[in-house]
């Protein structure tokens, strides 16, 4: 899985200059009598790679379900570059550039990976003018992210690694600016690990910025530049991965589990 | 290669169909399963575009077929020669598809299914109170009725909701119509406007139905209540055909329907109503256990038989 | 004056008959998350039965409810085994869903036909010595049939209501009403709760069938009318609240028998449409949900 061109996955705006590339502020969201997001507000830079962790329920899926507009919060703003997205539906917020995984994968199962990378090329930001356009660079996709080989007639019919990597290759199609990563290795053993962590880099260097869910501390906390850590639905830390590993409330959040590093 | 395989085969169907009528007389019989053919295909292709394609389970897509039917009917009787009353019977459909699809498109799956469900009986009851009496073309009409203008119209119309399908489905609007039934949510987070194609599926599914509608005034011309073109009976029969046949796949709709339409002739005179329930056993089996129809188990085994070989 | 009292009890008795006839939809929708639109057919098949028993022995209605209630358990039952277990091998709930919208659009298709072979396409009504029997409320009329069946469908409601709070089956049918999964681990036995949850379903279905066919009337069409109340009762209690249905089936009663004294009573569907179409769109969790 290397990036021979990643020319391919270069976001079309890109031009050097540090900004804050998502903002978000006071964000809450409640499920019943769960605060499954509570006031967290975060500031994302171009081009970091930034780890979201919490132990399970710390409601990070919920937090990228609410930045890619598949949920409304019930107070607080999101904005992106210069635009209010809280309002926003899911489609428009990626066509104006956040795309995403999701944590139990879901491709379109009875479309061929070609077909699924499609979607995103065909419907995303920056989207191909024609479908043999779409094709071509669809086709680069796939080898990219190392599903050339894998003709199948279904992406149902995959194994579960390669329909992780065809989600990200549909979320790289729609040219994002900002990509959502949740929890896409777990499941997966060292070899692939690796070509993962390979592939996640490569995104970055083609000037994506992410936003990786994991829980595997040894991953998250080598490729981060920042992390961000949430517990019951709250922010408790949000720094370098050296500071954030020392910090007290995190420990304490993950007394039980397994130690940092 | 394969493609041209499949072309020719086609081309050399259509040719068998166009010609045989002309250089052999087939008897009304015959004549009259075909166009009930016709018919059915015309429907399933339209079931097919909206729950096949789009995954979007239409229980009502009869009230498109009853309201062109009703349309051309009483244009044809005003006067209005019946290439223009079929097409103005289509576009009552697509009228009506939008005055139902506006609202009902933006439900989840099943208040989608049970309102189009609804909504169709709620047109058969309000023709119903309407037009008590029957209706019938004047007798001039009866006296030189002929099956063949029908058949070729049909045959025609079938060829063109055939093709239409193939072609939207070779589109971009295809391309998103399969996302949105393979997983809604994921279609929307990859920058699909999910509402919007579902409202142009179910639009078009609309004309298609509109056409087969108009078609069945063509052939029929007295009902003892113009109602009954609202009965659910045609929604089940398309349904029954395109699952049958194999959803969201371009012949699947037709191999259902020929299967239908043969299995109906042969057990309709023999079973009486009785076989209308063979057909409902028929429909929960394939739903259950063949999920592809009669194309997917088809492709299964031939996928086995390589298999085999290698 | 009496016209709007005799409108409020019109409204109280079939709006009560409404929530019994949403009951055993919910809880099917709300346990295993299948739609059955067979409900209209087993309502319309319990009142068949109750109508076969009353002309062949003369044995009341009301009273034919226990055999009704235990044939139609059966039909539940089967139907359960047949065509919705086979359909747990779907995960996702959406699959579930348009899977069991088509098999059981086939169900309908074939009890409607055995049906209108069994007791043709004509409309039936059971009448008994007491039909016509009303007393004075008021100044308004009440029937008694209409009073039997408005006890009746607050029997049942509380009944299930009791089964579902206060005993170890209902304790069984919340836990896989909320996550399936953890219920079975923990020691529930998910598939015999979906078996006996869609038997009762089945049996209130037919407790509504008797109700209707003694108070109003029956014939093969009628199932899908009788499923669109119920799909508007669930939609106006909110999906999985059971609680609610009887009242949410009184509201929907009112409505009609207010809208009657404005609209013509032969546009009563017309009119439930509009209510479920708007309800949907502005309170998608139905009137009753707190907050969002
Ligand atoms: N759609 C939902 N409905 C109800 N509760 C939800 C929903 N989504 C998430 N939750 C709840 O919100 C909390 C946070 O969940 P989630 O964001 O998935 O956590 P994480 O991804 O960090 O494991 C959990 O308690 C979960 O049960
Ligand atoms: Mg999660």
């Amino acid at each position: 899985m290397r990036l021979s061109s990643p020319s391919i996955l270069r976001s079309a705006f890109r031009d050097g200059v540090i900004m804050s590339l998502l903002e978000v502020e006071n964000v809450s969201k409640h499920f019943g009598g769960v605060m499954a997001v509570n006031n967290v507000s975060l500031t994302l830079d171009q081009g970091e790679i930034v780890g979201l962790i919490g132990p399970n329920g710390a409601g990070k899926s919920t937090l990228f379900n609410l930045i890619s507009g598949v949920i409304k919060p019930d107070t607080g703003a999101i904005r992106f570059e210069t635009r209010d997205i809280t309002p926003t539906a899911p489609d428009r917020v990626c066509q104006y550039g956040i795309a995403r995984t999701f944590q139990l994968v879901r491709p379109f199962n009875q479309l061929s990976p070609l077909q699924n990378v499609m979607v995103g090329r065909v419907y995303g930001s920056a989207p191909a003018k024609t479908m043999k356009q779409a094709r071509h660079e669809s086709e680069e996709i796939l080898s990219l992210t190392g599903l050339a080989d894998k003709k199948v007639r279904m992406a149902g019919m995959l194994g579960l690694v390669d329909r992780k990597r065809l989600e990200i290759a549909r979320a790289l199609a729609t040219r994002p600016k900002l990509l959502l990563l949740d929890e896409m290795m777990t499941g997966l053993n060292l070899t692939e690990m690796a070509a993962a962590i390979a592939l996640i880099k490569g995104i970055r260097d083609s000037g994506i910025t992410l936003i990786v869910v994991e829980h595997v501390m040894k991953v998250i906390m080598g490729i981060s530049d920042r992390i961000i850590v949430l517990n019951v639905g709250e922010k408790i830390a949000d720094g370098s991965p050296r500071k954030v590993a020392n910090n007290r409330k995190v420990i304490e959040a993950y007394l039980g589990e397994k130690p940092l590093c | 290669m394969a493609h041209w395989k499949k072309l020719s085969i086609l081309t050399l169907i259509l040719a068998l169909l166009a010609i045989v009528p002309l250089v052999m007389e087939l008897g009304s019989n015959v004549m009259n399963v075909m166009v009930t053919l016709f018919i059915y295909i015309i429907l399933a292709q339209s079931w097919n575009l909206i729950g096949g394609y789009t995954g979007q389970v239409n229980l009502g897509i009869v009230a498109f077929f009853g309201i062109s039917a009703m349309v051309t009917h009483f244009l044809w009787k005003a006067g209005a020669p019946i290439y223009l009353a079929i097409p103005t019977g289509s576009l009552s459909s697509v009228v009506l598809a939008a005055l139902i699809g506006l609202p009902t498109l933006r439900l989840r799956g099943m208040y989608f299914a049970v309102g189009t469900l609804a909504l169709a009986q709620a047109a058969q009851t309000i023709v119903a109170n309407i037009f008590t009496r029957s209706v019938s073309m004047p007798g001039s009409f009866s006296a030189t009725y002929s099956l063949m203008p029908r058949y070729y119209l049909g045959l025609i119309m079938v060829v063109i909701a055939i093709t239409v399908v193939y072609v939207i489905t070779r589109t971009k609007i295809g391309l998103a119509m399969v996302a949105i039934r393979d997983d809604e949510q994921a279609a929307q987070v990859t920058g699909v406007r999910v509402f919007k194609y579902k409202v142009i599926a179910f639009l078009i599914s609309g004309i298609l139905a509109g056409l087969a509608g108009g078609l069945y005034a063509y052939v029929r011309l007295s009902f003892w209540q113009i109602s009954i073109v609202f009965s659910p009976s045609w929604t089940f029969d398309a349904l029954l055909a395109v699952v049958i046949g194999g959803a969201g796949t371009l012949a699947g709709p037709v191999i259902g329907s020929v299967f239908l339409v043969v299995i109906s002739e042969i057990f309709a005179n023999t079973l009486g109503q009785a076989h209308l329930i063979l057909f409902g056993l028929l429909f929960i089996l394939v739903v259950i256990y063949f999920p592809y129809g009669l194309i997917g188990s088809v492709d299964r085994i031939h996928q086995l038989i390589t298999r085999v070989r290698k | 004056m009496n016209a709007v009292i005799q409108t409020i009890l019109i409204g109280i008795v079939i709006g009560a008959l409404y929530g019994l006839v949403g009951l055993g939809f919910g809880l099917i929708m709300g346990v295993m998350k299948f739609v059955n639109i067979a409900h209209g057919s087993f309502i319309i098949i319990g009142g068949y039965i109750a109508y076969w028993v009353f002309t062949l022995w003369g044995v009341d209605p009301f009273l034919s409810i226990p055999a009704v209630m235990f044939v139609m358990f059966f039909m539940g039952l089967i139907l359960y085994r047949l065509v919705l277990s086979p359909l747990l091998k779907y995960p996702r709930a959406e699959m579930r869903i348009d899977k069991s919208l088509l098999v059981t659009f086939g169900v309908t298709w074939i009890l409607d036909n055995v049906v209108t072979m069994l007791w043709t396409s004509d409309t039936r009504s059971i009448v008994t010595a007491y039909t016509g029997t009303t007393f004075n409320v008021f100044g308004a009329r009440l029937g008694l049939t209409g009073l039997i069946g408005l006890v009746i469908a607050v029997l049942v409601a509380v009944a299930l209501q009791l089964l579902l709070t206060r005993t170890y089956f209902g304790k069984h049918v919340r836990a896989a009403t909320e996550d399936s999964g953890a219920a079975s681990l923990s020691g529930v036995n998910v598939q015999r709760t979906y078996l006996i949850s869609c038997g009762i379903a089945a049996a209130m279905a037919g407790v509504a069938g008797v109700v209707i066919v003694s108070c109003y009337s029956i014939a093969p069409s009628m199932g899908l009318s009788w499923l669109l109340t119920a799909m508007v009762v669930i939609v106006l209690a909110g999906e999985g609240n059971i609680a609610y249905m009887l009242p949410a089936g009184l509201i929907l009663g009112l409505i009609q028998a207010i809208s009657t004294l404005f609209i013509s009573c032969a546009y009563q569907q017309p009119i439930s449409l509009i209510i479920f179409i708007l309800v949907l769109m502005f309170k998608p969790n139905g009137l009753f949900a707190r907050g969002r």
